[in-house]
């Protein structure tokens, strides 16, 4: 299937074409009429349209939502989009009210206050109107947890890899420099390292893919990868490889498709022999390597709604498609292994389906609600889906041509940007971002908050290169990604960024920065063991 | 001073306190004292090896204290089948843990394993039930889904009240997303035994009047839309089958009377797929794209440019 979408991005025309909006925009409803009528628009009168961008947004006040009584003043300037007026939102509506619509019914009107800028929590405003990046106070507060922590964190007592990894690689998506970490990460993931390979959750832990995968890629961020055992890692992961092609997320436990994704990371950037260890059982099955049947693996998780659950015949899950999709982008060129393995048109017809109506965000499942962290898992899917559809060869050329960038064409960034800027960002001195309005903030949700608004931000465009290293047999292409930050023009204007707002480019299959890959790249040339 | 260090049971035992790496490790818990006790406990019988029935007690008390602790369960039921324990008493503790750790879900890893080593020992229908009370708390719980799954299969229930199971959790909430997925596995999950699921003409008409069914409770409900469009890609049968029921939610013609977007993004597919229907099927993406779904505009664009149609145009919507 070939697509034009990245000559047209390369080209840099607009697209699509963007002319005044439908009448009915224009049309107040209180919530009590919309009820009434089903939320059915029954006047529809396109010729005497108008463009949202023009838009006078005094309109704002006229929105009605539940809790619209308690008026605020309305500092912003934040012009509401289409898609968020009270018509648009409420046209297709159902009657019939279960657990799910109305959880969903409450998160939109804890959301909608925001992302409509009639509340701004008092945050600083950009010249969008819309709350700018609390770069100082989400740094802030991702130091915060790489200090001591109180006991009530023993809950992580087995995943502090993670919090490694969130922090540092949040705080290098801010443009932070992480090198001070090194010395200290070196030494505290020493005692999480198993003699038998890999890393544990903790001192004492048996080594587990997730472990293995934040520590690892903490460690590239910070430059601290000679600790890495990578024999012992090697013949660990030959334990985990199964003979169906996937991977278990530790010996004994379950295999899932995280552990594909975390082990070809891990793989890849340690630059291990592809070929598995003598002793792995998955031998016994004919497996040679350890990309053996794994493709095909990723296939069988693709369900028939066209999403990727965690196994084959599980649920469509955000997180898994993002695994399938980058663990695809590590085995060979995106447009050679993805379409090989995926329903490619299915896949990003779900996808797409996950950004939420009202709020912008991306919910992680069908008939779920809103969530940052999926700002990562499914925001970051769009780059390496995009990539799939390009045949065409990018050059870095082509790439320096690009004057003034268009946003992505196969969803919303600038609705994304907007959900985790007004409902994510916790005000206040504290900083940090969360799932929604109404959670706490966590490193978890703010690394991958700051990712997802990499990816809504930032243009990546794959360029098709070796993918085989001759020498040392490595796989390499999840190495030929470019990144262009965004810069300031037309673009920041559509996407209601300034200079600001903007976070560093993030690696759309390693999720650490591009320097920071290009370091382990290095590191690592030789292979061998 | 501690729980362990004052049992003489433990009193031949070296706790091998917590290796921080340095004087500075990050992001280092504060251990409360019985936490940190106990964890150097387990160590020291992990390094030994000790398979015993305190080290299960021992095991007990950490999942206790950290219910999402991978090691100590993988190490319990290390120890359990060591051991030869009752199984049926450690399903009995398990419920309880579950029902007090909604979220955990290494616990539903540990039950498979006791489940499956039980066999067909195993109270199959005490099972079912349980998982059943897991999903009053939350009825789309991935890992229970996941486990019912491997239920099912295991002790081969496909036609053992699974239909009837979904019929219920859906008649309960017809958005349940996790409902849909599983009744397709019940229908599905055989078919490379070759039992046939929707490929079959008979099953396949009841899947789509039973979606039929739900989409009329309500039309703008997204996941009976994906199931009725998974049938037809699983069975290699037409699209154009699904056209008077898409049109019964979504007209090109009559823009104003469209109550479901997914509707009228199947007509989109139906009409393309028709001899000079691609006209139609644009004005459909721009529908959408401008009034039933703009949040979406690019990717109907996308789809627009997919047909080899122009971009976007507002004035379809008059
Ligand atoms: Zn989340």
């Amino acid at each position: 299937m070939r697509s034009r979408i990245s000559h047209r991005r390369r080209r840099n025309i607009s697209f699509p074409q963007r002319r005044s909006m439908a009448a009915q925009n224009n049309q107040e409803h209180t919530l009590g009429n919309l009820l009434r009528e089903k939320a059915r628009i029954v006047e529809i009168d396109g010729e005497e349209g108008f463009d949202y961008a023009e838009h006078d947004t005094n309109e704002l006040n006229g929105v009605p939502f539940p809790g619209s009584h308690l008026k605020q003043t309305v500092t912003g300037v934040s012009i509401v989009p289409h898609y968020l007026q009270t018509a648009t939102r409420n046209l297709v509506h159902d009657d019939l009210q279960t657990v799910t619509s109305e959880t969903q019914a409450k998160t939109t009107a804890e959301c909608l206050p925001y992302v409509t800028g009639k509340d701004t929590q008092g945050l600083a405003l950009n010249s969008h109107g819309l709350p700018h990046l609390r770069r100082k106070a989400h740094a802030e507060y991702l130091r915060g947890f790489l200090g001591e922590l109180p006991a009530g964190y023993a809950a992580m007592d087995a995943s502090r890899p993670w919090l490694f990894y969130w922090c540092i690689a949040g705080l290098s998506f801010l443009g932070e420099d992480v090198s001070e970490y090194r010395e200290r990460l070196m030494e505290t993931v020493r005692p999480l390292q198993n003699a038998s390979g890999g890393f544990g959750g903790g001192h004492g832990q048996f080594s587990h893919c997730a472990c293995s995968y934040a520590t690892i890629l903490a460690l590239t961020a910070v430059e601290g990868l000679e600790v890495v055992d990578r024999k012992a890692m090697w013949h660990w992961l030959g334990q985990v490889k199964q003979a169906d092609g996937g991977f278990r997320m530790a010996v004994g436990a379950e295999e899932d498709i995280r552990g594909a994704y975390c082990a070809m990371t891990i793989i890849t950037l340690l630059n291990l022999p592809l070929e598995l260890p003598p002793e792995a059982h998955a031998r016994g099955a004919g497996l040679q390597t350890f990309t053996d049947r794994l493709g095909e693996w990723v296939g069988r998780c693709q369900t028939f709604e066209g999403g990727i659950a965690g196994a084959p015949t599980n649920e469509a899950h955000g997180a898994y498609a993002f695994c399938a999709l980058a663990c695809l982008s590590i085995l060979d060129t995106p447009h050679v292994s993805i379409p090989r393995y995926l329903d490619t048109q299915a896949l990003v017809r779900w996808l797409a389906s996950m950004q939420t109506v009202a709020e912008g965000g991306f919910a992680g499942r069908t008939n779920k609600l809103v969530d940052a962290c999926y700002s990562h898992w499914v925001g970051g899917c769009w780059s390496l889906l995009q990539a799939a559809f390009s045949q065409s060869s990018a050059t870095r050329d082509d790439f320096a041509a690009v004057t003034e960038l268009e946003p992505s064409e196969l969803w919303n960034p600038a609705a994304l940007i907007r959900y985790l800027l007004t409902c994510c960002q916790q005000p206040g001195k504290k900083g940090g971002m969360r799932d929604k309005p109404s959670a706490r903030p966590d490193a978890y949700h703010t690394c991958y908050s700051l990712s997802g608004l990499s990816a809504a931000q930032n243009l990546y465009i794959y360029e098709n290169g070796i993918t085989v290293d001759a020498e040392s047999g490595r796989l390499t292409a999840a190495f030929n990604w470019l990144a262009q930050r965004l810069s300031p023009g037309k673009a920041m204007q559509e996407l209601g960024i300034d200079e600001h707002d903007v976070v560093e480019c993030v690696h759309p299959v390693f999720v650490v920065t591009f320097d920071a890959v290009m370091r382990a790249k290095e590191q690592f040339a030789k292979g061998g063991l | 001073m501690g729980k362990y260090s004052e049992d003489p049971k433990w009193s031949d035992i070296d706790p091998l306190p917590t290796d921080e790496g340095g004087p500075n490790p990050l992001a280092a818990i504060a251990y409360a004292e019985d936490y940190e006790e106990t964890m150097s406990y387990l160590r020291a019988v992990m390094a030994a090896n000790e398979l015993s029935p305190r080290v299960l007690e021992l095991t007990e008390d950490l999942i206790d204290m950290n219910p999402a602790h991978y090691t100590v369960w993988l190490y319990r039921s290390k120890c359990l089948f060591h051991l030869h324990s009752d199984l049926h008493e450690e399903l009995e503790w398990l419920n309880e843990t579950a029902l007090q750790h909604q979220k955990n879900y290494q616990i539903w890893h540990h039950r498979l394993t006791i489940v499956d080593a039980l066999g067909e020992e195993c109270d199959v229908q005490g099972e079912q039930e349980f998982v059943a009370r897991m999903f009053e708390k939350d009825a789309k719980n991935y890992h229970v889904w996941s486990y019912r799954q491997w239920l099912v299969k295991r002790f081969q229930l496909w036609e053992k009240g699974e239909l009837e199971f979904t019929e219920k959790m859906l008649e309960e909430d017809v958005r349940n997303n996790s409902a849909w997925n599983h009744r397709w596995y019940v229908v599905n999950g055989r078919e490379a035994e070759g039992v046939k699921g929707v490929t079959d003409p008979e099953i396949r008409e009841r899947e789509i009047k039973y979606a039929e069914a739900a989409i009329a409770k309500a039309p703008q409900n997204q996941s009976p839309w994906n199931y009725v469009r998974g049938i037809r890609k699983a069975s290699g049968t037409e699209l154009a089958a699904l056209k008077p029921l898409a049109e019964r939610y979504a007209s090109v013609e009559r823009p104003g009377t469209v109550r479901s977007s997914f509707a009228l993004d199947l007509l989109v597919d139906i009409l393309s797929e028709e001899s000079g229907g691609k006209q139609q099927a644009g004005k459909a993406l721009d529908l959408l794209a401008t009034t039933y779904d703009p949040i979406r505009k690019n990717y109907w664009a996308y789809r627009k440019s997919q047909l080899g149609l122009g971009s976007i145009e507002t004035a379809a919507t008059a």
